[in-house]
């Protein structure tokens, strides 16, 4: 079934408080890394938890057509979650016995292969953030959803955390990132999503959405999309995002700010 | 290799081992254990036998053992809900009842180590200790015997099982850590007398006392209470008995064990769709 998506969202809308912060939102995720952008608070963590199913809507409806498998999902939230008292290789291993997958081989694909035996709670921001890239890619899914992966990370840590996500992506895999790095959706994104307060103000393959609007990359997209609130937003490092967007599942962002960091302990490759 | 039997004993070994890395849990059966001495020497019954012992513990257990089982359930569910690591769980194949039970099983093993060893030890104080003979496996009633003190602490097991699940229970209602203490504080405290009112104010509403060993059987604190004196006091100095329905004693407390996980369960499995239907009446209403 080539041409079915791995998700299709149809007129999904979710309130909080009575507020909408995804305003009928249809959408079809499809094979190959989409990237969501957006200024804060326009709804780009609530779409990726109602994409996972993580947050149910108050209207409309999510599929999951193409995504198989004996876990069909994998997911990484903007706050990364991970139990404290356990080392990196213990979290992953927990995950990975319930798929039957190999920890030190998911720790190795994300770099964190020297850092297997550090705490969670040890580990800087960045490295648990990738710690979360290799848990949400555990078991092969065919929809990983991550919520602001390059997050807090130093530009050559962005890069490889986006590189990453974006291998996973391929004729039966769908990637859905949400990113405030423009520089790296331009260069790994085969299609982007525009979140403007909740409702989507463009959506398509990346090249033909930049031929429509007659515009150079994804920040002049960005700009002309969402229009000048976020524009700033985009090549100025990652911070979290829609902190107004919590459901009270923990998805509040309070303390995690984050300059970009170098990570150390994280090898190289 | 996945299965239900995977998911129930992944994460009960990860469940089991939050519970021997918080420190705190290890300070909560010295404090039990000095508590539960401390009131036996008070008392004095633990230097005559195990029957006296047991009746010198029996009311302070009725408060000790809801208040360590509530300590080691109240946030039971909470953690991972709270975290947001639940909704990463929850994209594996485990389902929310492997889940729960993975859970509630570890949790349960912690209050056999944090409560039943405590206990066990002061029943070993006792064999050690008291100055009759105390080393006589009773084959008839009236004698007392250590056998009478395991069943006391099966018995304890049991209302600390109870009270467990309830805070399970609680603890994946709670939406935060403050509303886990409440809500558990108010469990803890509607389980120890709640029961007992009740059944005070029915006997001042005129209801006959002839109710009072089934009703009594009804609440967790009743049944413990009732199989203890049935079973382990009265055994010794009452053979007629009488004081609780005894089947029904056990199925109270099995059956509220039970309840907890179905409770619990339950709401982690729903609470989205109500929350979500919450929502689209407050939407409705313009709130």
């Amino acid at each position: 079934m080539p041409d079915e998506p791995v998700a299709a969202l149809s007129e999904v809308t979710r309130t909080y408080g009575g507020v909408p912060v995804l305003d009928s939102v249809t959408l079809a995720v499809e094979p190959g890394v989409t990237a969501v952008i957006g200024p804060n608070g326009s709804g780009k963590s609530t779409l990726l938890r109602a994409l996972v199913g993580a947050t149910e809507p108050t209207a409309g409806e999510v599929r999951h057509p193409g995504a198989t498998g004996p876990k069909p999902i994998g997911y990484l939230p903007q706050r990364v979650p991970f139990r404290e008292g356990f080392t990196a290789r213990e979290t992953l291993a927990f995950y990975a016995r319930l798929v039957g997958d190999d920890p030190d081989a998911a720790l190795e694909r994300v770099g964190l292969g020297d850092a297997g035996d550090r705490r969670v709670e040890a580990l800087s921001g960045g490295m648990r953030r990738l710690l979360g890239i290799a848990q949400a890619v555990l078991g092969d899914p065919s929809l990983v959803a991550l919520d602001e992966p390059a997050s807090g990370l130093d530009p050559g840590m962005r890069e490889r955390a986006f590189r990453a996500a974006a291998e996973r992506a391929d004729a039966d895999t769908a990637v859905a990132i949400t990113s405030h790095a423009l520089d790296l959706v331009d260069e790994h994104a085969d299609r982007v999503v525009v979140l403007d307060r909740g409702s989507v103000s463009a959506a398509g393959p990346l090249d033909d959405l930049l031929d429509q609007r007659g515009v150079a990359d994804v920040s002049e997209l960005y700009r002309v999309a969402a229009g000048e609130t976020g524009a700033r937003a985009g090549d100025e490092g990652e911070g979290p995002d829609d902190e107004d967007e919590s459901d009270g599942e923990g998805e509040r962002d309070g303390g995690d700010a984050e300059p970009d960091v170098h990570v150390t302990g994280v090898s190289d490759r | 290799m996945t299965g239900p039997l995977t998911g129930v004993a992944t994460v009960f070994r990860r469940e089991l081992a939050t519970v021997v890395r918080t420190p705190g849990y290890g300070v909560l059966a010295v404090g039990l254990l000095a508590a539960v001495s401390g009131l036996l020497a008070a008392g004095g019954g633990g230097a005559t036998g195990f029957v006296p012992a047991v009746v010198d513990l029996l009311l302070p257990t009725e408060a000790l053992v809801p208040l360590a089982a509530v300590v080691l359930g109240y946030r039971a569910l909470l953690a991972d809900g709270a975290s947001g690591e639940l909704a990463v769980i929850r994209t594996y194949p485990v389902r929310v009842g492997e889940y729960v039970a993975g859970v509630l099983l570890a949790r349960t093993v912690a209050l056999v180590a944090v409560v039943g060893v405590p206990y066990a030890v002061v029943g070993v104080g006792v064999w050690l200790t008291a100055a009759p003979d105390t080393g006589i496996f009773a084959t008839h009633a009236g004698v007392d015997s250590p056998l009478l003190f395991l069943r006391f602490l099966a018995f304890v097991l049991l209302l600390g099982a109870a009270y467990v699940s309830l805070a399970a229970a609680v603890s994946a209602l709670a939406a935060s850590r403050r509303s886990a203490i409440a809500l558990g504080a108010l469990a803890l405290v509607a389980g120890v007398l709640g029961g007992d009112l009740l059944l005070l104010r029915s006997l001042g509403g005129g209801a006959s006392p002839a109710t009072i060993p089934g009703a009594l059987a009804l609440t967790p604190n009743g049944a413990f209470r009732g199989l203890v004196f049935e079973h382990v006091i009265g055994v010794a100095f009452a053979p007629e008995g009488g004081f609780v329905a005894t089947g029904r004693a056990v199925g109270s407390l099995v059956g509220w064990t039970l309840f907890g996980p179905v409770v619990a369960g339950a709401t982690l499995a729903y609470g989205r769709r109500v929350d979500a239907a919450l929502e689209r009446v407050r939407s409705g209403f313009g709130v």
